[in-house]
């Protein structure tokens, strides 16, 4: 399994159980770099100050909160630190609930939680027991510096994680003026054979992103027809090239050297040789 | 053969486990002669270190100009191949046919002892010491005939080394290695040997040397002796490290946008699966690579061997092994003997005319 990302214990009552935390879920989007158009380089971000007109490096940044337009308060490191973070190591069981009563809204994030070494005893016990009951458990757990509300729910042998917003994550609903739709029973018979048409069992397995499949398809062929854009120092996939290439390498390397004794300077003749034979 | 192999092979052949042996006027005490350094298997007979000193003492007419005037690493395998193993850099005290030079190591921010292999005897000193994987560096401490100008102080300061002949290499190189799994892998363990992935590897370096003959450059082929190849690009020594580095960079760079499916220059592992990893980074002062004909951790015994541009289609890395590399020696000779003979100057070959080499 992949590296842990977090470490700690359950702490619920007298109770601790030592847990690694494993992210579930990860995105499968394919990633493109920016580059110039014409000329094929990768693009580099800078960060600029438009004050002193200077590119700005990263010892010379701080965190603002703009609280008026215009106006910041900067916060540094020592101010990060010095606020309290009580379960930095811990996921503290605060209640347990029916999982109908979460809104799926609230989910965040999926982690698989594993026992560590010797938790597996308090672990399998927990685990059953909010099995048997058919209850999650509400929590609260810190990963990267920030607290978190979350429930812990056993499936399928294993205890899951999910992070939650909290409620004033969750935006308003919209307003939705539904009373001058009024829907007649025959309707609804449709509407209910419609349904009962598509009913089935849910297979994620069914679902595939075939835009990502198009995409990638369509990579391999510009790999495959050599419609790769390279930077500019060997352009093209042309041999002739990779001498240029080579040149400036070389041109670059004697620039950088130091200077040599004055016999070494003497102009040579320009004749190609194949292998040079010293010795 | 020369007379003081011959008398070391027939030494060999006295029964005991301990022995002192006469080598060119030096002894050298060997002991536990029978000891296993390779387990057999089931049709394969163990190779014991009186196999290894027998090996060094018949390849040695071949290796030992590979090694000549090169600081020189050993790993040691006091428990056989598949035993632990440790490397070692600097060597303190050692017997008196041993020639050891001073260079300036960052590491200590001293002087300290590198071993050079310059003769029989310290070839099968290190046989003695279960040190059956020599790797050499790509930069020697003589400077005739092309590197007549350089400096000959390799100790006191990184400044004083620089400046040295140490600093220029004979050989710009490339370390192919295939990231091609067989599937039977543990789990986190490098790939095994396999002939896909060898096909794959000899096919891409014949690309390599076919774009790279077409300038006018002419590279050198090995076996490394466990999965993939070694190619060397012998270089008059007006360029240092530093340069030879770019150069390596350039070519591997090129190698991977001719060939991205087979090539990659990944730093991270895990991101080099399914492909050849083109490593250039060895083209640093104080790295090396397995010289020619040293022996590799390997079950079957196999060795680093160079071969002939002609012959890699046909030719699989476990078909050299300290069991059969002294008879194909013997027979055809070294195809590498001529490699610092053929030194290439990049300017000239390139067409860079004046200021383009010595």
């Amino acid at each position: 399994m992949a590296r842990a990302i977090w470490s700690g214990s359950i702490s619920f009552g007298m109770v601790t159980i030592p847990v690694k935390l494993y992210g579930a879920t990860e995105s499968k989007d394919i990633s493109f770099n920016l580059l110039h158009s014409t000329c094929g380089t990768r693009l580099k971000q800078v960060r600029w100050c438009p004050t002193d007109e200077v590119e700005v490096p990263w010892n010379e940044t701080a965190r603002g909160y703009e609280y008026a337009k215009g106006q910041y308060v900067v916060l540094t490191d020592e101010d990060f630190e010095k606020l309290p973070l009580p379960s930095k190591h811990t996921i503290d069981l605060s209640a347990f609930v029916a999982e109908s009563e979460i809104d799926p809204v609230f989910y965040e994030r999926s982690y698989y939680l594993a026992p560590d070494e010797r938790a597996e005893k308090p672990y399998a016990l927990l685990l059953q027991a909010l099995e048997e009951k058919k209850l999650t458990a509400i929590a609260t757990i810190t990963i990267r510096k920030k607290e978190q509300l979350c429930v812990l729910r056993p499936q399928s042998g294993v205890m899951m994680l999910e992070t939650l917003y909290y409620p004033d994550e969750i935006r308003a609903q919209p307003e939705v003026e539904l009373k001058s739709a009024k829907v007649s029973d025959r309707e609804l018979e449709m509407a209910f054979t419609l349904i009962e048409l598509l009913r089935k069992p849910f297979d994620p397995e069914e679902y595939k992103d075939s835009y990502r499949e198009a995409l990638e398809q369509m990579i391999e062929a510009k790999m495959e027809g050599r419609e790769v854009i390279t930077a500019p120092e060997a352009r093209d996939s042309k041999v002739i090239d990779l001498a240029d290439a080579l040149r400036k390498s070389v041109e670059a390397a004697k620039k950088g050297a130091k200077p040599k004794p004055a016999a070494r300077q003497r102009a040579r003749p320009a004749a190609r040789r194949r292998t040079r034979k010293v010795g | 053969m020369k007379a003081a192999v011959r008398s070391v092979l027939e030494q060999l052949e006295a029964p005991e486990q301990r022995l002192t042996l006469q080598v060119e006027g030096h002894e050298l005490p060997v002991t536990n002669l029978d000891k296993t350094l390779w387990p057999g298997a089931a049709r394969r007979k163990p190779l014991t270190k009186r196999d290894l000193l027998r090996y060094f003492a018949r390849v040695s007419s071949w290796m030992l100009p590979h090694l000549a005037d090169r600081p020189v690493f050993v790993t040691r395998f006091p428990d056989g191949v598949e035993g632990k193993s440790f490397f070692q850099k600097h060597w303190d005290p050692v017997p008196r046919f041993v020639r050891t030079v001073a260079i300036y190591s960052r590491s200590g921010d001293a002087d300290g002892d590198y071993l050079i292999c310059e003769n029989l005897a310290t070839l099968l000193w290190l046989a003695q010491m279960a040190g059956l994987e020599l790797h050499a560096w790509y930069s020697r401490t003589e400077r005739a005939p092309d590197a007549l100008d350089r400096g000959r102080r390799f100790g006191g300061s990184e400044a004083a080394l620089e400046k040295s002949v140490l600093n220029y290499p004979d050989f710009v190189v490339f370390d192919l290695d295939p990231y091609l799994y067989s599937g039977k892998e543990s789990r986190g363990a490098e790939p095994e040997l396999h002939r896909r992935a060898f096909q794959r590897t000899r096919r891409l370096a014949l690309r390599v040397h076919e774009d790279l003959e077409r300038l006018g450059l002419e590279t050198w082929v090995k076996t490394s002796g466990r999965t993939g190849l070694h190619l060397y690009l012998p270089v008059v020594r007006d360029l240092d490290f530093d340069a030879a580095r770019t150069i390596a960079e350039t070519i591997a760079l090129h190698a991977m946008r001719q060939h991205p499916r087979e090539v990659t220059v990944e730093w991270a592992v895990e991101r080099r699966r399914g492909k050849i990893f083109f490593d250039y980074n060895q083209n640093v002062r104080g790295k090396s690579l397995a010289v020619p004909y040293s022996p590799r951790r390997h079950s079957a015994g196999t060795v680093s061997t160079p071969v002939r541009w002609d012959e890699i289609e046909s030719v699989y890395p476990t078909d050299f092994t300290l069991r059969t590399v002294p008879d194909r020696l013997e027979e055809g000779g070294d195809p590498w003997a001529g490699i610092l003979t053929s030194k290439q100057d990049l300017g000239t070959v390139l067409g860079m005319g004046a200021g383009g080499g010595r």
